[in-house]
């Protein structure tokens, strides 16, 4: 993919010259995403709620997502597909702290969690050769030593959050069976079995697993709200002329899809990129780089708010204040949020990798 | 939950075209007219994959029958000819050719850690007879035009004890050609069938400009760019190119841009010209045929290219005539027409 520069060279900042405040008050008031850089490299970059570059941590290949380690200065970013290693850095000074290679057989998706109490990373991995989909559990405190391995008995997990009861995990099962020697080809769609899944995370027993309404639609990104309200956000693998159900929320025992309408669907091109319920108030944000397209709706109630025509757009990250943070792979950040249309506050000569943390 | 296949509400997905509101003559999907073009260019297209496949399977079994060197040399031409008609259609990377991976299946490309020879030499040491089903089980590096490539040219392949016309490699030159057919035959003729959805859908007319605009960067990123040196490590290579056994790599590139010109130019400037954009849309044809004009003389193996500087300059004149081209159709046209391709969009996660 060639790089490409987004707009000028300096960094320039819109309306009133600060990032607005992160919503999470426990991880670090920056933005932290896996970034492509002008010369081909990529990076790990932060940027400060004054609106300044930070750091750029340089890795080896490009990166995907990571995770904040709760009560301390750290970080952890996951190299993307394959992902062969995750990287932990301060996430002051961008400083690596550890490389952690992925076990022999297996590789990282670009997703993890940590336990509420920052010790233990939970990690979706990729058991390629047989295709099975693994929690891999490794021990901060022991230099991230590999303590425990849960099976998933299924194929493709992705994304991984915590719920707020702190015991359970949640992840998003993307069904998808891929393998490093045929590395974009995606070997079982007829037959993939996606699911949002609900697992212990001290046993490993899985809890709970939900089916979306096709097989096809690959269930990668998950999150969770206050209230224990699970979402999952599909990308449906089936042809484009198509329009199936793109979110799910899982609630009192219910498993259900989200219809935003037709027109709406055919902006979002089948394809989710992440999704983020917001701390403080019931609305929910998604991005979709296929379709160009964020949106913003109720959670409770599924109705759309805010809907805003962002090109490959594809991160959302929560502000304090109720709004929600829009990046793009054109070096963009955009606000939006309840009765306030996307506005551009930041354009950046960086390509945003897929997620905010 | 189903949803209508038709489109019925009235903004283009052509967005940022002032035009389109004082444009509105056929005001609920006035991109079907360029659609309805390319499905029909498009079916030409894979039509002559489909036949040009039979003629290589059928060419298999006729020189496994009764070896000889003109009858290998038959099948050398036959398979250059099919692989040359799938190299027309290759930048079509929606519709059919998403079922079962089949673009794969027709050429799995890149093949960075050598799977054709890997499976080859599996597949012939092994006892089991070589069933459409044994290659229809083996995976895509097996199912398509490298691996008889690698049958018919791989040197080293050529001076073992296993080489064509031995039994075995024979049955896979027969099996491997077969599937081959058989995928240029359903491709067609599910094509066909996609008519409906296709004009009925108007989000394929950006899809068929973003295939194409992909087409074009993969040509010059990967299958031009990278052997010539001119990223990553900056060190010349004919094997990151595709085609290089059979030394077909520029001849592929030819025939990739004679598909374009063949099967997405002529709807695609008829849009530009509708859209008031006479002189991009001209302008586009010129470079198209300054591509071209590179041909025939560049239809050779590009290894001895890279390794005289002489005769390096003029790939480099190949080169810089499609980046010009390039940067015509995915710079200047995408952002008149406000198509897409992005960091996330294309490299989806």
């Amino acid at each position: 993919m060639k790089a490409t520069l987004a707009g000028s060279a300096a960094f320039t900042l819109s309306g009133c010259g600060m990032l607005p405040r992160k919503a999470d008050s426990n991880s670090p008031q920056q933005y932290t995403g896996a970034i492509g850089l002008a010369d081909g490299s990529f990076a790990v970059g932060a940027i400060a709620p004054s609106g300044q570059m930070l750091w750029q941590a340089p890795v080896n290949t490009r990166c995907h997502s990571g995770c904040n380690r709760p009560g301390t200065a750290e970080l952890l970013f996951f190299e993307r597909r394959p992902g062969w290693a995750f990287y932990v850095l301060n996430s002051k000074t961008g400083e690596q702290r550890h490389h952690i290679e992925a076990a022999k057989g297996e590789h990282f998706v670009g997703h993890g969690v940590f336990s509420p109490d920052g010790r233990y990373l939970y990690a979706p991995v990729n058991r390629y050769e047989p295709g099975e989909g693994i929690i891999a559990v490794y021990d901060s405190h022991q230099h991230y030593r590999r303590v425990d391995t849960f099976e998933l008995n299924g194929i493709g997990p992705h994304q991984i959050t915590m719920h707020p009861d702190g015991q359970t995990l949640v992840v998003g099962l993307g069904g998808i069976l891929t393998h490093p020697d045929y590395d974009r080809i995606k070997l079982n769609l007829p037959t993939m079995k996606p699911a949002l899944v609900m697992m212990d995370r001290v046993s490993g027993d899985i809890l709970a697993r939900f089916r979306p309404s096709h097989h096809q639609l690959s269930t990668r990104h998950v999150d969770v709200a206050p209230n224990g309200t699970v979402y999952a956000a599909y990308q449906y693998q089936g042809p484009a002329h198509e329009l199936p159900p793109l979110v799910a929320r899982y609630r009192n025992g219910h498993y259900e899809e989200i219809d935003f309408g037709e027109s709406v669907h055919r902006e979002l091109g089948n394809y989710i990129s992440s999704i983020i319920a917001h701390p403080e108030n019931e609305l929910v944000a998604i991005a979709s780089p296929v379709g160009g397209t964020a949106l913003v709706f109720n959670g409770r109630t599924g109705e759309v708010i805010e809907k805003s025509a962002i090109a490959d757009c594809a991160g959302v990250a929560a502000l304090a204040g109720g709004d929600f943070l829009v990046s793009s792979g054109r070096g963009k950040l955009v606000r939006m949020g309840k009765g306030k249309p996307g506005v551009e506050i930041a354009s950046m000569p960086v390509q945003w990798d897929h997620h905010l943390v | 939950m189903k949803r209508l296949a038709l489109t019925l509400f009235l903004a283009s997905s052509l967005t940022a075209v002032p035009l389109m509101a004082a444009d509105d003559k056929n005001a609920s999907d006035p991109t079907a007219v360029y659609r309805t073009q390319w499905h029909k260019d498009i079916l030409a297209g894979y039509q002559s994959l489909a036949t040009q496949s039979q003629k290589l399977e059928s060419q298999a079994q006729t020189y496994c029958q009764s070896p000889s060197s003109e009858e290998l040399e038959a099948t050398k031409r036959l398979w250059l000819d099919a692989f040359l008609a799938w190299q027309q259609v290759r930048f079509i990377d929606f519709g059919p050719v998403e079922e079962n991976n089949r673009a794969w299946q027709f050429q799995f490309w890149p093949d960075p850690k050598n799977l054709v020879a890997r499976k080859a030499s599996y597949l012939l040491k092994d006892e089991a007879p070589i069933t459409p089903e044994k290659i229809g089980e083996s995976g895509v590096a097996v199912q398509g035009f490298p691996m008889v490539e690698y049958l018919l040219y791989d040197q080293t392949f050529r001076s073992s004890e296993r080489a064509l016309p031995a039994g075995r490699s024979c049955q896979l030159l027969v099996a491997v050609t077969r599937h081959i057919a058989r995928n240029g035959e359903t491709q067609a003729n599910d094509w066909k069938g996609f008519q409906g959805n296709y004009l009925g859908s108007e989000q394929y007319t950006d899809t068929t400009i973003r295939a194409a605009m992909a087409g074009l960067e993969i040509l010059e990123e990967r299958r031009l760019a990278t052997p010539m040196g001119l990223r990553g490590n900056g060190k010349r290579s004919v094997y990151s190119a595709d085609a290089w056994r059979s030394g077909a790599s520029l001849i592929a590139a030819d025939a990739s841009v004679h598909g374009l010109k063949n099967h997405f130019l002529p709807a695609f400037a008829k849009l530009l010209n509708d859209r008031g954009q006479t002189d991009l849309a001209k302008r586009i044809e010129q470079q198209f045929e300054e591509v071209l004009a590179n041909f025939p003389e560049l239809d050779r193996p590009m290894a001895p290219l890279l390794s005289d500087d002489n005769a390096f300059k003029p790939l480099q004149s190949l080169y810089i005539d499609l980046t010009q081209l390039t940067a015509l159709v995915n710079d200047r046209a995408a952002v008149e027409l406000g198509v897409v391709r992005g960091f996330n969009s294309s490299d989806g996660d």
